[in-house]
């Protein structure tokens, strides 16, 4: 059960793995003014979290293959099980932090502005690793002020995965694409079970996806001043939180799941609105499941999806800076990270790398399509203080202890003073630009 | 004064005795240095950083606190702040209703299995360790199996469905509506005021699985106070015709005064402090559904390690609760003492 709680946290969060593998062994060069031979036997600490046994895996065997490329290099891989954001800061303020870690991308503007993260740039200059190569709504996730402060290891978008018995069950030919189709979609499903088929968690990481497809913003253009609370935003609070209103849609808690993805493992959904980590999950715990993978609804303005990535960065107290460039160079480059991303968990953030991806799943092609107009899950210093005031709000919403027009206004206050707001803040900018 | 000046005189005269005292140091001392670190160490450390203002992620770590701690120096500012903070007293009203559910119940449960158990009955060793076996648990462990009794699909809604009745939704641990206001709603009085709402059943649902571990604990020591009550005085009590129901009104009852007074104070410590299964039953939520089950020793870790407003804030927080249980406990001692009732 603790295991399961874990796992629908990491999937709210997007914490699906990709491990690149190239190897670059570097001879000691002196960086930072550190000494070179203590580089050559080097230990390197690398620590993330892990959402299951297998997912260790497989990295693991991505760790193998680096640590025969680089015999010199002592690799210590710790992952961390449970609460991975307050042990990182711990051990970040006690100095003790690994040399390598993940970084979510909703946290990375708190760690770089901290400056806990080794800027890359002239590491990557020196080895020619061009960040044009990466998606630039990826990359600019662990960019600050011209800085790279971490490279995506992957990522993930948001779509719709369907129960496709279900579909047939209420009459649905073709998969809904745009929220008057995901209605009536929704009605026809409640029609035909009693129950409802669509399976929605009352979270922000999922709302602001249709808060930006029908046109609303976080910030405004020049990022100077929180915009969250508007017309636009009321749409699409409204036909989310609607659907639940008007029992289309249930919670994944009163649907008796742990996650959305959970659900329809079991079930107790038709249709939800999540990213790839569905697949590994639905594989093991409903292999029977045919099931359909569309992009998210258009909203009124535009399509839109939100999409999750996490990058290996460098702690910026190190004592091996070139070691662990080595490896996050290795766990990034186009070898390793398409050895990574064959294994299926989540979608590689090299743009070189899309079509052979999708050529080996290619009824995943939804996901990567959705990468072409998706906004980065970042919401500046600050952000994810503000995630979790504004899903408090929308619990408040669903429950009925406020109505939308308030529930808006309390998201814009939490933003407000969550939110350190700085010009540089991108907002929804896309994050993939069309590969294949 | 004079007596203990005497002690001491003869103390120091006896070689024996000062040598025994020595030992007696030496053997304390790992003791003492691991409690004075890791106990008073972190408390002054606390006291310490709730002046600052600083945040685990601060560059420098831990370290840049006594490197320059002008940096970072705030002096009251987290201390004033608190008090504006609608999230704090969003969680002091959780904790007070919390405590306020919690200890009598515990205290009157514990109360009446300690007696049950006193009696000469069958199997009485049985239900004692029965009773006391929650206690002993890990409650993280416990927390875990009652967030699944409480699921949509657990025994809990299986049993009330079986039984005829409405299952709640959001279902038990993502409701925040209070208990009271819904009680209220169900007797036709609407627009219940936010204080009167009561704690939610998310909440509730937390209290009743608290109680359930706790009540062992209070039952035990219930029991070693019962047992210290000499017999004599019930077999008085007997010969003067005394029912079963005045014996405990007045004799258990009144014998058991600081026993009583024992219970309450630790009951009212730990449910101010309650931390692990607010933890793990409302740990995706980060504070429970819309901050219902946030209690004071939550808002502290939500603000300290969630990329809240940092650890010299969360500091502050937790001294103002420190003053708080040190304020109940007065006040408790003043109410359940000796002197007042002569």
């Amino acid at each position: 059960m603790k295991k399961s709680i874990g796992e629908q946290r990491i999937s709210n969060r997007a914490r699906v793995l990709a491990f690149p593998a190239a190897a670059a062994l570097l001879t000691g060069q002196s960086l930072l003014g550190r000494s070179v031979s203590a580089q050559e036997n080097a230990t390197v600490r690398l620590t993330g979290w892990t959402s299951s046994p297998a997912e260790q895996t497989l990295f693991e065997q991505v760790l193998e293959d680096f640590k025969t490329a680089n015999p010199t290099i002592d690799l210590k891989y710790e992952p961390i099980t449970g609460d991975y954001p307050t042990k990182l800061q711990t051990d970040m303020a006690a100095g003790t932090v690994a040399d390598v870690f993940y970084v979510d991308s909703i946290l990375a503007p708190d760690l770089m502005a901290s400056g806990q993260l080794l800027a890359l740039d002239d590491l990557m200059a020196r080895d020619s690793v061009n960040a044009a190569d990466f998606y630039p709504g990826l990359i600019s996730s662990f960019q600050l002020d011209g800085a790279t402060y971490g490279l995506p290891k992957d990522f993930s978008t948001l779509a719709m995965v369907w129960d496709k018995a279900a579909f047939e069950a209420a009459g649905i030919a073709n998969a809904p694409t745009n929220w008057d189709e995901l209605k009536a979609a929704g009605q026809a499903l409640l029609d035909s079970t009693g129950a409802p088929g669509i399976v929605i968690p009352s979270d922000i990481a999922r709302e602001l996806a249709f808060h930006y497809a029908a046109g609303g913003s976080v910030f405004n253009e020049d990022g100077s001043a929180i915009v969250f609370d508007s017309p636009e935003g009321a749409a699409a609070l409204d036909f989310y939180y609607g659907l639940y209103r008007d029992g289309l849609a249930a919670t994944p808690a009163d649907a008796g799941a742990q996650w959305p993805g959970d659900a329809l493992a079991k079930g107790l959904a038709a249709l939800v609105f999540e990213g790839n980590w569905v697949f590994p999950f639905l594989q093991e715990n409903a292999p029977d499941l045919d099931f359909g993978i569309a992009e998210l609804p258009a909203g009124p303005a535009k399509k839109m999806t939100l999409a999750f990535t996490v990058s290996f960065s460098v702690f910026s107290g190190t004592k091996v800076p070139e070691a662990a460039w080595t490896l996050v160079n290795y766990l990034t480059g186009p070898e390793g990270m398409g050895k990574w991303a064959s294994l299926g968990l989540a979608m590689p953030s090299r743009t070189g790398l899309a079509d052979a991806w999708i050529a080996e799943f290619p009824e995943r092609q939804p996901f990567l399509a959705g990468g072409e107009y998706a906004a980065g899950w970042q919401l500046g210093v600050g952000g994810n203080a503000f995630v979790n005031d504004a899903n408090a709000e929308l619990q408040g919403l669903f429950a009925g202890q406020q109505d939308v027009a308030t529930t808006l206004q309390k998201i814009q206050k939490a933003a407000e003073t969550r939110i350190e707001l700085s010009p540089s803040v991108e907002t929804a900018s896309p994050v993939a630009s069309p590969t294949s | 004064m004079a007596i203990a000046l005497d002690r001491k005189r003869k103390r120091s005269r006896n070689p024996i005795v000062a040598e025994d005292r020595i030992a007696g140091l030496v053997f304390v001392l790992p003791a003492m240095l691991v409690f004075g670190v890791f106990v008073f160490g972190a408390i002054i450390f606390a006291f310490y950083v709730s002046f600052h203002d600083w945040k685990l992620t601060d560059r420098g770590g831990i370290w840049a606190l006594f490197t320059d701690p002008g940096k970072t120096w705030v002096g009251f500012d987290n201390y004033r702040h608190i008090f504006g903070n609608p999230d704090f007293w969003t969680a002091f009203r959780n904790t007070s209703w919390y405590a306020l559910g919690v200890v009598p119940a515990q205290t009157l449960t514990g109360l009446t299995l300690a007696v049950l158990a006193n009696q000469k009955i069958k199997g009485r060793t049985f239900f004692r360790t029965a009773f006391y076996f929650p206690s002993i648990s890990s409650s993280v462990v416990i927390a875990i199996i009652f967030l699944w009794m409480y699921s949509a699909r657990g025994p809990i809604n299986f049993v009330i469905q079986k039984l005829g009745f409405p299952t709640p939704r959001p279902v038990w641990l993502s409701n925040p509506n209070g208990v009271l206001e819904m009680g209220l709603n169900g007797i036709g009085i609407d627009n219940v005021p936010n204080w009167l709402a009561g704690p939610s059943l998310a909440l509730l649902s937390i209290m009743m699985l608290n109680v359930w571990t706790t009540t062992g604990t209070m039952m035990v020591i219930f029991l070693a106070g019962l047992q210290n009550i000499p017999g004599d005085v019930y077999e008085a009590a007997v010969l003067d015709g005394a029912s079963r129901f005045r014996q405990f009104r007045d004799i258990t009852v009144p014998l058991l005064r600081p026993v009583t007074a024992f219970v309450i104070t630790i009951g009212l410590i730990g449910t101010f402090q309650v931390f692990d299964q607010i933890w793990v039953m409302s740990e995706g939520n980060n504070g429970g559904p819309f901050r219902t089950t946030t209690t004071l020793a939550f808002l502290v870790y939500l603000e300290g390690f969630r990329q809240g407003r940092g650890l010299g804030y969360a500091s502050a927080l937790a001294v103002v609760l420190f003053a708080i249980i040190l304020v109940l406990y007065f006040i408790q001692r003043w109410i359940t003492s000796d002197k007042r009732h002569g």
